[in-house]
Order: C-alpha cells, then structure tokens, then sequence
C-alpha cells in the first residue's frame, strides 16, 4: 500500500472538529451500502433455497445456505464454454485498443503538425457514433465476406468501438508527461519513436493499463454486436450473449440466472478491485487539468 | 531485435511524415469499421431496402420525410433527450456527492473507494439480471421496499409502468455509470489546492460556501468534460433498455438505440432503420458541438 500516497496527493481538507468527519464516514458507510446492495441481493438470491425468494414479503438477510447454483449453471448450461469465448473476444479488442491507441495518442499528445485538430475531430466522431446506425450495413458486409460466426471478426468491430475511448485516456496521460523529459531525450539523440517506446511507456504504465482494462471490459460487456454477428448454434457465443438468451428465456430458474451472471460479473470485478489503484492514476491523469 | 531495427527505420523518417504515419492506420482501421458502414447506412437511407433483398431502389429523401411524419420517431427523440439529460444529472450529482465523500482522509478509504466504484466494472447483463429481479412486481425487494413509504400499499410495477420505466431504466443506468464520473472527479478534487480551503475557511466561509466558491469552479471544467461524455455513453445505451424493457410500456422506454433496431431486426426495414440511424447520428453531433460552443462561451466569460 506504499505506493497509494504516490497517487493521492495532496491531504485532504481538514475538518474542523472530529464530530463532522465521524457524520462523513457514517454517511459513507450507508452508501456504501446502498451502492452494494444489488450485490448483496444477487448473492443471497442465488444461496438461499428457491422459495425463500419467492416470497411477496422476501427476508432481507440469509435463510438458509446452498451453493450449488453455481455448480448446475456450468452442468446445464454452456457456462464455461461462454466464458472461454468471451476471454479470447476481450484479449484481441485489448491487444488491438493498445497498440492504435499508442500511436495515435502519442501523435495528438506530443507531435506537432498541421492536420492534428482534424485528426481529433475524427476521433471525437467515430466516438459519438451509436452501433445501431452502422450494425446492418456491416451485418451485410460480413455476411458477403463469409465473416459471421467468427470471434475475430466481432473483436475487430468491437475494438473500433473501444478505441476512441482508449485514445483519449492515454492521450491525457501522455499530456501529463512533462516536454522537458521528452526534449532532453531528444537531444540526447533519442528518435521520436524511442522516446514513445523507452521514455513515454514506462512513465505511462497506469494510463496503459487503463487502457487495457477499458479495451477489456468493453468487450466483455459487449452485447449487440455479439448478438447479431454471433448465432446462438454456432458454439461461439460470448458470455453477454450467453446470459442474454438465458434471461430471454422464461423457465430459466431465477437463482440460476442470478448464479450465471454472477459468475460472468467476477471476472471484470476481482480484477478491477486488483488493479484499481492503476486505474484511478491512468484514468484521471489529465482529468486535473480539464 | 525485429521491433527495434523497424523503430530505427521510423525514426529516420523526417518528423513532418511521422504524425501522418502514426495516425494512417487508426484513419484506416475506424474507417473501415465504422466510417464505411456509415456511408453505407446513407445510401440505404436514400434507397428501399428490405432486410434479405438486395434490390435497391432510388427513392431519395421518401424515407426521411417518412420519418418527420412519423410519431414513433419523434417520441424516441423525446425519450432519448428525457435518458440522456436524467442520467447526467443524478449520475454526476451522486458522483460528485461520492468523490467528496472519499475525498478525505481516514483508515480504510481505499476499501470505500473499492466498493462505490465496483458497479463500474460489473458488466452489464448481470447489472440487467439482477435489476429486473429485484423490480419484480411480486417478489422484488425494491416493491417490499417502496411499501416501507407510508403511502405505498402494493407493490409499483417499475419496469412495467409507463410512469415508471424510464425512471427504474435511469436508475439502473446511475448505478452502473456513477462510479467512472465519480473516480474522475476525485482526481480533480485532489488538484484542488489545500491552500484555498484554508484562506476560505479563514475568511469565513462556511462548508456550502466553499463548496459554491471553492471546489466548484476548481472542478467545473471536468465535470463539462464528463457531462458530454454521459451524454455520448447514454446516448448509445442499448444493452441495458434492452434487456429490461426493450421499447418498454407505451413506448416510453423506446429510445433511438432501441428503435433502429427494432425497425431493423424486428420490422426487417433496412432503408427506414438507416434513415433514423442518419438522423440520430447528425442529432448527436449537433448537441455535442452546441455543448462545446456553451463550454467555450462560459470559459471565455470567466476569463474576461
């Protein structure tokens, strides 16, 4: 935990008397709560047997305790299967967010020429773009290509997606490196792209992991192109899509539902909580200044 | 080294190609993806295409003027409008509330900073899962929970309920996207200099009042910034409408997102889903341009 002063500077503003900041942490506490509560509900849906939740009037707290959802979803349904195919989806979108968004944030952050606003204003478009508008015609492109029911072909239009978002996360933090590391390498002899690869990266490392975890979550969350491009009989099918056909179907037992998707939120979730010290620094890096 | 002999043959090019070289294959890759569908999507928007068809005729702007007689289409605006500015609000209020409330220091403030932001990185599908369930009319908690208000006899229909739906969707929306906004704000609340609050304090000023004067302006510039990003995010919402309401009661769940696709994999109507999609698009560059044009204007008159 040494390292977290690195990141949350400066100290806090002081209150005047303890009584105030003992209300503050008490208020913390009950959202916390609340933000928490969906969880907590999820879990205790899923654990306790299946007519203690169906009740009109459900008890708050735990009755009674039994794992075995989380085992039947993988038995009965493709569970693991989905979440290979999600991973191997969410692995190419990142690999692909990471390497374009390096070049075209070091370009917007520390390049000068004359066609950059333009180059932004590009960026900003594809950003604001809704999936929906362009999902036929590249649904039609990909059926005469023969690229439906592929994963790398859904990764690709993903990624599009993710890495406008990416570009300007790493933009921020390549601002936030100052010039004058940057022109000293310079003339110490160093190229443009040496002092992308061996000054830039290594003082950027929270800003590419943001990266990382954005390209990836992105994916992982992904849900309409997946379920257009991917047909349910293919044995393709990543994991969104995978709980969006459970759900749409009306026998599926609720602690099961619960159990499923449970288990395809831990992912995102343990590793987040892992790294989310990175993340703040990555994604705020240049958010200071505006 | 492979990668190190072709970074030496970069950096002999002159640094006037570079930028242009760096940027070529992200101008390539976003348009293939996403700029070529585009075009496509207007030509479709100019023609009568039906899903399975690949007989297209010229119809010019039929499909347009189709649209801005169309009542469906005008509702969806309105919906959309009414998500997007709802989601803003409360959004960048809670995450504003949040990140003050981290913004101190105790014990344990990393474990808090943990769990308010978690939601962030719970996918969405489970966030659908779950929410539907716990706004079940008969076994959700959240109806045990409203009739915990003494004026709630039975449990409201959320999801379900024209009047209720698009607030259950904003809330659910809040949940899921506060925790971003709020861990953003916090850095910007941490460049705030302590100097400030303590010249203010001594002055006088009390904690509404240094909130008003101090961390407000301090802050205003990337909450600007977040709120054109909430608005890009809640703009293209699909998955979770989606998959609780789809375009919901009475339509009042139906925004852009949902009815392009709905005209597109439910009515089969490529050309008319094409046309909404154009518009949609244009709708959100304009609102985006006018939000730059306000943030610059209201920039300019501080500094004058």
């Amino acid at each position: 935990m040494a390292s977290q002063s690195a990141y949350l500077a400066p100290a806090p503003p002081r209150l005047r008397f303890r009584g105030a900041k003992a209300i503050q942490i008490a208020i913390l506490v009950i959202v916390c709560v609340l933000i928490m509560f969906p969880i907590y509900w999820m879990l205790l849906s899923i654990v306790q047997p299946y007519k203690y939740s169906l009740a009109y009037n459900p008890s708050l707290f735990f009755r009674g305790f039994d794992l075995s959802p989380f085992h039947t979803v993988f038995l009965n349904y493709s569970m693991g299967l989905w979440l290979w195919n999600s991973t191997q989806l969410a692995l190419i979108v990142t690999v692909i967010c990471l390497g374009l968004s390096l070049l075209g944030a070091y370009a917007l952050s520390k390049l000068r020429w004359k066609a950059k606003p333009g180059f932004g204003f590009f960026i900003l478009l594809t950003q604001m773009m809704p999936g929906a508008i362009i999902i036929v015609p590249v649904l039609r492109l990909y059926r005469s290509l023969g690229l439906v029911n592929s994963l790398p072909a859904l990764a690709f239009v993903q990624a599009a997606f993710a890495l406008p978002i990416c570009i300007w996360i790493l933009k921020n933090v390549f601002d936030s490196v100052p010039g004058e590391v940057m022109e000293a390498a310079l003339t110490e002899g160093c190229g443009e792209m040496g002092v992308l690869w061996r000054m830039m990266l290594p003082l950027s490392i929270p800003g590419l992991v943001a990266v990382c975890v954005v390209g990836f979550f992105f994916s992982w969350n992904e849900f309409l192109f997946a379920s257009t491009f991917i047909s349910p009989d293919s044995g393709l099918l990543p994991g969104s899509v995978g709980l969006g056909t459970m759900q749409g179907l009306y026998d599926t037992p609720i602690q099961l539902l619960l159990a499923a998707g449970f288990i395809f939120a831990l992912p995102p979730v343990v590793f987040y909580i892992l790294i989310q010290r990175y993340m703040i620094s990555g994604l705020t890096a240049g958010a200071v200044k505006g | 080294m492979g990668s190190a002999g072709l970074l030496q043959f970069i950096a002999r090019l002159s640094r006037r190609r570079l930028p242009y070289l760096l940027a070529l294959p992200i101008l390539i890759y976003e348009g293939i993806f996403i700029l070529y569908p585009m075009l496509v999507g207007i030509q479709y928007s100019l023609s009568n295409i039906q899903a399975g068809s690949t007989a297209s005729n010229w119809v010019g702007f039929d499909n347009y003027h189709r649209m801005l007689t169309d009542n469906t289409f005008w509702q969806a605006v309105k919906v959309t409008v009414e998500y997007s500015l709802a989601v803003i609000v409360v959004a960048l209020s809670v995450a504003v509330g949040t990140a003050m409330l981290m913004n101190q220091a105790f014990r344990g403030r990393g474990i808090f900073r943990a769990l308010l932001t978690t939601p962030w990185a719970f996918p969405d599908i489970p966030t659908t899962i779950v929410f539907v369930w716990m706004a079940s009319p008969i076994y959700g908690v959240l109806g045990k929970m409203a009739r915990w208000l003494p004026w709630v006899h039975n449990n409201p229909k959320w999801l379900l309920d024209p009047h209720l739906a698009l607030a259950t969707i904003v809330l659910i929306s809040v949940w899921k996207g506060f925790p971003f906004y709020s861990l953003v704000i916090l850095a910007a609340l941490q460049g705030v200099p302590q100097e400030l609050y303590e010249a203010a304090t001594v002055d006088g000023a009390n904690a509404p009042t240094r909130f008003r004067y101090v961390t407000l302006p301090a802050i205003k510039p990337t909450l600007m910034l977040l709120a054109l990003l909430a608005f890009i995010f809640s703009y293209q919402q699909y998955t979770l409408i989606w998959q609780t309401t789809g375009p919901g009661p009475l339509q009042t769940t139906q925004t852009l997102s949902i009815l392009i696709y709905n005209e597109a994999f439910q009515f089969y109507d490529t050309s008319y889903a094409a046309t909404i999609g154009v518009a949609g698009f244009v709708l959100s560059v304009i609102a985006a341009l006018m939000f730059v044009f306000l943030e610059r204007q209201a920039r300019a008159a501080e500094e004058r």
